[in-house]
């Protein structure tokens, strides 16, 4: 009889135990939500923990938090290190966006400095994460103009950019279709360096410009995974070593990809392999 | 006369190559101005380092890296952006693409031939491998030094206030 009592009281009026126990509950949740999904936005570890840092001190809570190559594990305590909640939170893979980056950073500010509430804080960043990818096709225009001004970079002649800028309109093209269709990406890959590599051996074909060496070269360049690379070796220099290998292995996965498609292009165009 | 040309025009092209791989990437539309601005100097004073006072890439390429570094960490609070948001864009036209993909290709060719092709080719494999990998950890060197220093600005770039 007293047993249910408790019981009953216990659901009408949380005691202070429980408020403590939802509040550790939820930051727990929220918490390894935001670092999963600024991992899955391809931001640096050293970010994801400064942001988290941030957060968890506006919350008034402890944590710990482990960040794997695709999970992130986090361990939420109250201040006074009574009661403990864990979440293991799948990547949230938005692909790589530094507007995703930078709109959950501002969060956290915006948080730390009592701007958003904590209710709120878990709304803002759905609303973060639903930001709409850039215009494929501007992507596109912009992605191919890149390469052809990266060939002039080298020291291609005009006719040579022109060559780059078709050839990785056509590659680039072929790469967005793959990845919207959901086809493996190391598959887009071969696929676009291999189309990028033939069209850009016209120059030599049909005896275009005066530098098809570079046309050649310079073609597959977009898609060399950059920011990867770069966010590697910013988790290598921040000792973040299971990180640091996971996004370099990756990148290099695509790179190999890359150069397939371009000994592919060689084979078939009959070229000499440098 | 040849030089100066040389370097706006490597500046031209390097703010094109920025702004259009870093689109791949979603930034926020504001940053392409900086990102733009950011790699022009950058690539523009590598190409000064290379060429004219005759540095080797690795080192031009630190160089780079630190101002852009620099750059970043005092525009992206203008820009209201993390300064790897500004920097890392700006670093893509200097990402060593082509020794990245001629140290697989040459690996593959490793093993076309007999002893003297393999030596070339394990070579050319070695030689791209390493200059690849230490441009790339210089550029983040580079770019990760002014924000140790000027810790304070860098990591409030975010902040609004």
């Amino acid at each position: 009889m007293t047993e249910n009592s408790i019981r009953l009281h216990g659901t009408c009026q949380p005691s202070e135990e429980e408020t403590v126990h939802v509040t550790v509950k939820e930051a727990c949740v929220f918490l390894s939500e935001y670092a999963a999904s600024l991992l899955g936005c391809g931001a640096t570890c050293i970010r994801i923990e400064k942001n988290v840092h941030r957060m968890a001190e506006a919350i008034g809570v402890d944590y710990s938090m482990v960040i794997m190559p695709a999970t992130v594990q986090m361990t939420v305590w109250d201040k006074d290190r009574r009661h403990s909640y864990s979440n293991i939170r799948k990547i949230r893979k938005t692909g790589t966006s530094f507007s995703i980056n930078t709109g959950l950073s501002r969060l956290s500010w915006e948080l730390y400095d009592g701007k958003v509430g904590f209710p709120e804080a878990a709304g803002r960043m759905e609303e973060i994460l639903q930001a709409r990818p850039e215009n494929r096709w501007l992507v596109l225009f912009l992605a191919s103009a890149a390469n052809a001004s990266f060939c002039r970079l080298f020291g291609g002649d005009f006719i040579s950019m022109g060559i780059v800028f078709i050839a990785t309109l056509v590659g680039f093209r072929i790469r967005q279709m793959m990845l919207e269709d959901r086809i493996d990406i190391r598959l887009a890959f071969v696929c676009a360096s291999f189309v990028s590599s033939v069209i850009a051996s016209a120059g030599y074909v049909f005896g275009l410009g005066t530098t098809p060496d570079i046309a050649l070269g310079t073609s597959v360049l977009y898609l060399v995974p950059g920011v990867p690379y770069l966010n590697s070796m910013s988790d290598l220099l921040d000792g973040h070593y299971i990180s640091f290998l996971s996004r370099f292995l990756d990148a290099t996965v695509l790179t190999v990809c890359l150069s397939a498609g371009l000994c592919g292009g060689f084979l078939v165009m009959n070229l000499r392999w440098f | 006369m040849d030089i100066i040309a040389g370097v706006f025009q490597d500046a031209f092209f390097a703010a094109i190559a920025s702004i259009g791989f870093a689109s791949i990437s979603n930034p926020p539309r504001r940053i392409y101005p900086v990102c733009a601005g950011t790699a022009a100097v950058g690539h523009s004073l590598r190409y000064v380092l290379m060429n004219v006072a005759g540095m080797h890439l690795v080192i031009a390429s630190l160089c780079a890296a630190t101002v852009i570094g620099l750059m970043a960490v005092f525009l992206a609070p203008r820009t209201k952006a993390p300064a790897e948001a500004v920097s890392f864009p700006a670093l893509l036209p200097m990402i060593p693409g082509m020794y990245a993909y001629r140290t697989f290709q040459n690996l593959i060719l490793c093993l076309t031939g007999g002893e003297s092709e393999f030596h070339h080719y394990f070579y050319l494999c070695g030689s791209n491998g390493l200059t690849c990998l230490a441009v790339l950890l210089v550029m983040a060197i580079g770019v990760t030094i002014p924000i140790f220093i000027f810790k304070r600005i860098s990591f409030r770039a975010t902040r609004q206030i």
